[in-house]
């Protein structure tokens, strides 16, 4: 994406912002916030207070679904020429440590004490990240046959490992007898399931890692 | 670990070739030349192929399987 074209995007998106937090103080000071605070849509009646809130909100929903499909696009667009690329992509051996965001995942604890909420336990799905640490250390590697068969190799066993443990987690919770209520079996359940696709994520950067640089049993250069 | 008897080293000095020279005729990596001659990675055939033209040998004599 070009310089201007990525400004572009985020001016767009901050007047956007701007906009839907100026029409939710209109609607708050002038219109009894509605349109802020829940209301029961069956028995809404439009009246032209509610205008501004409206349009920042479609604006808004509009620049969302604009910036996704930029993403979906770029994301094909990499799938295409993933074929074609001779060398694997560049990337800091440091973006690793976004896997620590994994432990915000342990805030399903707390919303679930607070408002019985457990969507937060898939941040777990973060630890994942920690793959980058070994993608990066196999930056601009020449993707050869034995590369592409390790990678094949290191993906085959990380899929092998994480159904393994979502099969047995079906098994074990599936019957409902591990847990002291159905939420704490739900909440286990989502926990095991997030932890085996982080796992499946980082093994399969981890295990190619290994894959590459551990047969050899002694370097030469004749 | 593949079974079979590599003798690409032998021919690879014969043509004077480093490891570097002949991974960057055949299009692979240093590391895949390196474990190709300890027999400890079984080629495709057309990396076999590559390989026989780039040193002038017949893919029989390089890769010996009993």
């Amino acid at each position: 994406m070009k310089k201007k074209k990525a400004a572009a995007l985020i001016i767009a998106g901050v007047v956007f912002l701007v906009l839907l937090l100026a029409s939710s103080w209109y609607s708050v000071t002038f219109n009894e916030s509605r349109l802020v605070v829940p209301i029961n849509l069956s028995e809404y009646t439009f009246r032209m207070k509610d205008l501004p809130m409206i349009c920042s909100v479609s604006l808004f929903c509009l620049y969302i679904i604009y910036l996704s499909v930029l993403l979906i696009k770029a994301i094909l667009k990499n799938k295409m020429g993933e074929n074609s690329m001779k060398y694997t992509r560049n990337l800091n051996p440091k973006l690793g440590y976004l896997g620590f965001l994994g432990f915000a995942g342990f805030l399903g604890f707390w919303t679930y004490h607070l408002n019985q909420n457990f969507s937060a336990f898939v941040f777990f799905l973060f630890f994942g990240f920690f793959g980058f640490y070994y993608e990066g250390r196999m930056s601009n590697t020449l993707m050869d046959e034995r590369y592409k068969e390790n990678r094949l190799k290191a993906t085959v066993k990380s899929y092998q490992i994480s159904t393994a443990i979502i099969f047995l987690a079906l098994i074990i919770l599936g019957q409902g007898r591990a847990m002291i209520s159905l939420d704490f079996t739900l909440i286990a359940f989502v926990v095991v399931v997030t932890l085996a696709l982080a796992l499946q994520l980082f093994l399969s950067q981890y295990l190619l890692y290994c894959y590459d640089h551990s047969e050899p049993s002694e370097e030469s250069e004749e | 670990m593949p079974d079979f008897e590599c003798r690409l080293k032998k021919f690879r000095q014969l043509k004077d070739m480093t490891q570097e020279q002949l991974a960057a005729q055949v299009g692979v990596r240093r590391e895949t030349i390196m474990r190709l001659e300890k027999a400890q990675y079984n080629p495709s055939l057309k990396l076999a192929i590559d390989i026989s033209r780039a040193v002038d040998a017949p893919i029989e004599e390089i890769f010996i399987f009993e």
